[in-house]
């Protein structure tokens, strides 16, 4: 929290990278394909769990050579109205879909087995509708942002299994867990994705998470939502990269704050979703700076004012700073190796 | 620029580097003051107030001369941290006035192109090549409708363009009146997205031009009914594509301008070589034949030629771990990768040094193979390193990657546009004034690398020779041993003439067994490149890694001492 008889913070301090802590009422984006059904309009306001869009399973495209139309109809109108002429049916099947256009011939309609519903993740107010390609949806709360995220937007309440450093291991999880979103620490693996999403976990959240490890799940999660019909939704959300590293201490206190309330984890940017009062939000001191690479990545310390240009390994001449850690005098690290919350 | 300024401000704001430069009218001529580079994301007014102070700290009179004289300062202000040993940002001041040129790069826009048959899709997307944009191409032949009407409705794409022949042609008459319904139909739903209708496809600009007339913050729709195959037919596709492209200001439309003007001021053969986080460029620019008229330019802008993509696929990571000279996992590669796309500016010294410039050998060799047209020119009198790859790089380390990958018999002078000049200058619209200004300023312009030599051996691994490099005061004499990279001290600003004799005969410019040609210095010196042209790398991973670590350690040891 800033204090007003803290001393004013260093204006080299703004030379070092910053990444957002917080975002205010973020906006997020629901991509929707084409033959899925919105059932919200611009400007109605939703809960967390309203149905925003009726989702379609393995859609699919039908020629229609209809001589009566429903309705004058324009692309991404729903149609209701005959399906494809059928050799020597007396009647002809009625079709349920969304026109996607129209030739000479007559329309094409996207149509699919029922998917189930997609949900708002928290509250908010519909922005845009685009039938076919996504709802925007503006929210009331605050968002931590993340880097990546795999899987369906999923809600639950949180729960660190594992803080900053730490990493949870597949045997950890049990049917305890189920609805809930974890914070996992530094890294996970595949095989423990699978085991959270088998017992119920609605998401995790985690520092860091190496390439083939996405990899696996994400073909995972793609064959599992092929296969199946209206599964729950379960969403991964990576804070850090794909290197090893720890949370930052601001972000573990933001979250243990967190633990045993709602959010929600979304893709599109990807976040974490949570509702607070922003003065009880635990900021990071202003001065705080981390070092984002190299031997001493994952050191978290006190900025101690600007270091001028520095050779390094290689030759490199740098732009450096003096960070102050519990111990010890500062150190001058590369400015870009460092990051600060803003 | 307007008025008769005495200095402005050079801004490139790349994707990931924001470099600013400050440019003052010194005894009549425009020198280049001092430069910074910072992660993008970094205030830029902190950094042209850290660049000033800067001049103000290390020359007082020089920073009174050109009007950036240190303003009053608040009682209280300053420093207090508890280590105080470097110049912090300071507010401009009267700089705060002066002009800025302003150059920006932003990622490669994605593109569709939808066309009746798999034929006509090799002949667009040939046309479309180098137009800088990332290009997603479909056809009726070999993709279904359903999925070409969801990729079209994603709202990261910017242009749709629908390809057809003029007229349309006999295998591409049954499907295009599918695709010109689905194209209508994207076209009902995203008003704000442009079309390019090419060939017999642009009918359909009839249908369309109404619904956007409708419609506030509309999408162009642009008609090029004339085939591709038609004279200028290629030329008015890339032309319209540009134009959908850039920005105004756009800094790879600034480094071809430039690039062309500095042909011109220097009547030198140039090309620029430009490697960014999320897309390269290749220029070519000969020198105008007449005093009016203009240069001969080709250019090229590769998406896929950026440093770092988001997800790295197997073959991207694999041609980065092709250059790197120590074993390194690839699984763990694919990871570091992907933290470099995430914040490209991290651990840029150690370790992280040599994977950057592994990544922009890839990067670099990308561009290469994506423009052949521009390979087949002789080698240029001047080879530029453009762009945010080498940003922090040092200088010999660049030249040896140049050689590396931009690989031609004949020797060029290297440079480096290491203060970015060259896309805040290509914004200047009047090319008498920018070519002025490069003029002006072409001592400072471009940071000397060195020259390199690359003969090509007549029968291959049979090179061997000598060579003297004379530069008027002394000279030095030494071996020349086939496969391998001579390099010779020649600073900054000298010029010599190296003096080459091969027991078997060369390709040097011309056929023969002994040379003498002009060579410019450089930090990086002259290098003797007497590698195959292209390189051939061995195929045991272990004499690769061997070979380059050989190359590269006397590019890093030049530094280190």
């Amino acid at each position: 929290m800033s204090d007003q008889s803290a001393p004013p913070v260093d204006p080299g301090l703004g030379l070092v990278p910053g990444r957002s802590f917080v975002l205010a009422a973020p906006r997020i984006w629901c991509a929707l394909q084409p033959g899925d059904r919105p059932l919200v309009s611009v400007g109605e306001p939703v809960l967390a769990g309203t149905p925003l869009a009726e989702l379609i399973h393995d859609p699919r495209l039908v020629a229609v050579t209809a001589l009566r139309q429903p309705g004058p109809g324009r692309p991404g109108d729903r149609w209701d109205g005959p399906g494809p002429a059928r050799l020597g049916a007396r009647r002809q099947v009625r079709l349920s879909g969304e026109l996607l256009y129209e030739v000479a011939r007559g329309p094409r309609i996207v149509t699919g087995e029922p998917g189930g519903v997609m949900e708002a993740p928290a509250a908010g107010i519909v922005r845009e509708v685009r039938p076919g390609m996504g709802i925007r949806l503006q929210l009331a709360g605050q968002a931590v942002p993340g880097v990546t995220m795999v899987g369906a937007a999923a809600r639950g309440r949180l729960h660190v299994a594992a803080p900053g450093e730490g990493r949870m291991r597949a045997a950890g999880l049990d049917v305890g867990n189920a609805g809930a979103i974890l914070v996992v620490g530094a890294r996970v693996d595949a095989e423990t994705l699978i085991r959270a999403r088998a017992t119920g976990v609605r998401g995790i959240v985690v520092a860091a998470i190496a390439s083939r490890d996405l990899r696996d799940f994400a073909a995972s999660e793609a064959r599992h939502r092929t296969s199946l019909h209206r599964l729950p939704p379960f969403a991964v959300l990576v804070l850090e990269g794909a290197l090893r590293r720890s949370l930052p201490t601001p972000l573990v206190e933001l979250l243990t704050a967190l633990v045993g309330s709602e959010v929600a984890i979304a893709g599109d940017p990807p976040v974490l979703l949570f509702d607070m009062e922003p003065a009880e939000i635990p900021m990071p001191a202003p001065d705080w700076v981390r070092v984002r690479q190299g031997p001493w990545a994952g050191r978290e310390g006190r900025w101690a004012g600007p270091a001028g240009i520095r050779r390094y390994r290689s030759g490199l001449r740098l732009e450096a700073g003096f960070v102050s850690f519990d111990e010890g005098p500062p150190a001058a690290f590369p400015l870009a190796d460092l990051e600060r919350f803003i | 620029m307007t008025g008769d300024p005495r200095a402005f401000f050079a801004l490139d704001l790349g994707t990931a580097t924001t470099s600013a430069a400050l440019i003052a009218r010194l005894a009549g001529r425009w020198r280049l003051i001092g430069h910074l580079a910072f992660p993008s994301g970094v205030d830029r007014e902190l950094i042209l107030g850290l660049l000033v102070e800067r001049v103000r700290h290390a020359d007082p009179e020089l920073a009174e001369s050109i009007g950036a004289g240190r303003p009053a300062r608040d009682p209280g202000s300053g420093s207090s941290g508890p280590v105080d040993t470097a110049v912090r940002p300071e507010p401009l001041g009267p700089a705060a006035e002066w002009p800025r040129l302003v150059s920006r790069s932003a990622p490669a826009r994605r593109l569709v192109l939808m066309v009746p048959t798999e034929r006509r899709r090799e002949i667009t997307e040939r046309a479309m090549r180098g137009t800088g944009w990332a290009v997603e191409a479909r056809s009726l032949e070999k993709s279904d409708a359903l999925a070409m009407t969801s990729l079209a409705l994603d709202p990261a794409i910017s242009v749709l363009v629908v390809g057809a022949g003029s007229p349309g042609a006999a295998d591409e008459r049954g499907p295009l009146p599918e695709l010109v319904g689905l194209v209508a139909g994207v076209a009902y739903r995203r008003p704000e997205l442009s079309i390019v209708l090419v060939g017999a496809a642009a009918t359909l600009d009839r249908t369309l031009q109404p619904l956007r007339t409708e419609v506030s913050g509309a999408g162009r729709v642009v008609a090029l009914p004339e085939d591709l195959a038609q004279i200028g037919g290629e030329d008015r596709l890339r032309a319209c594509l540009d134009e959908l492209r850039g920005e105004v200001a756009d800094t790879r439309r600034g480094i071809v301008r430039s690039t062309e003007s500095l042909a011109a001021v220097l009547g030198r053969r140039i090309e620029t070589v430009d490697v960014g986080v999320t897309g390269g460029l290749r220029c070519s620019s000969d020198p105008p034949r007449a005093q009016d008229s203009a240069a001969l330019t080709s250019w090229a802008i590769i998406a896929s030629a950026g440093l770092v993509a988001a997800d790295p696929d197997d073959r991207f990571v694999d041609a980065v771990h092709g250059w790197l000279p120590a074993s390194v996992d690839r699984a763990r590669l694919r990871d570091q990768l992907r933290d470099l796309w995430l914040a490209p500016w991290s651990e840029i010294q150690g370790d992280g040094a040599t994977l950057r410039l592994g990544a922009a050998r890839a990067a670099l060799g990308r561009l290469v193979s994506a423009t052949p047209e521009i390979s087949e020119l002789p080698a240029p009198d001047l080879l530029v390193a453009a762009g945010g790859a080498w940003a922090v790089a040092p200088a010999p380390a660049i030249a040896l990657a140049l050689a590396d990958v931009v690989r031609r018999h004949g020797t060029s002078t290297l440079a480096h546009d290491h203060a970015r000049l060259l896309g805040p200058l290509g914004s200047i619209e009047d090319e008498s004034e920018r070519r002025d200004l490069l003029a002006s300023l072409a001592d400072d312009l471009l940071s000397p690398l060195g020259s390199v030599i690359v003969p090509q051996s007549l029968r291959r691994g049979r090179l061997n020779g000598r060579i003297r490099l004379d530069d008027g005061r002394s000279a030095i004499e030494r071996d020349l041993v086939a496969d391998e990279v001579a390099r010779l001290d020649l600073p900054p600003g000298a010029m010599a003439t190296a003096e080459l004799e091969f027991r078997d005969g060369a390709i040097l410019g011309g056929r023969g067994r002994r040379f003498a040609v002009q060579v410019a210095g450089g930090t990086g010196g002259l290098m003797v490149d007497l590698r195959d042209v292209p390189l051939r790398l061995p195929d045991r991973p272990d004499a690769r890694r061997e070979a380059l670590a050989g190359w590269q350690r006397d590019a890093w040891t030049a530094l280190e001492g």
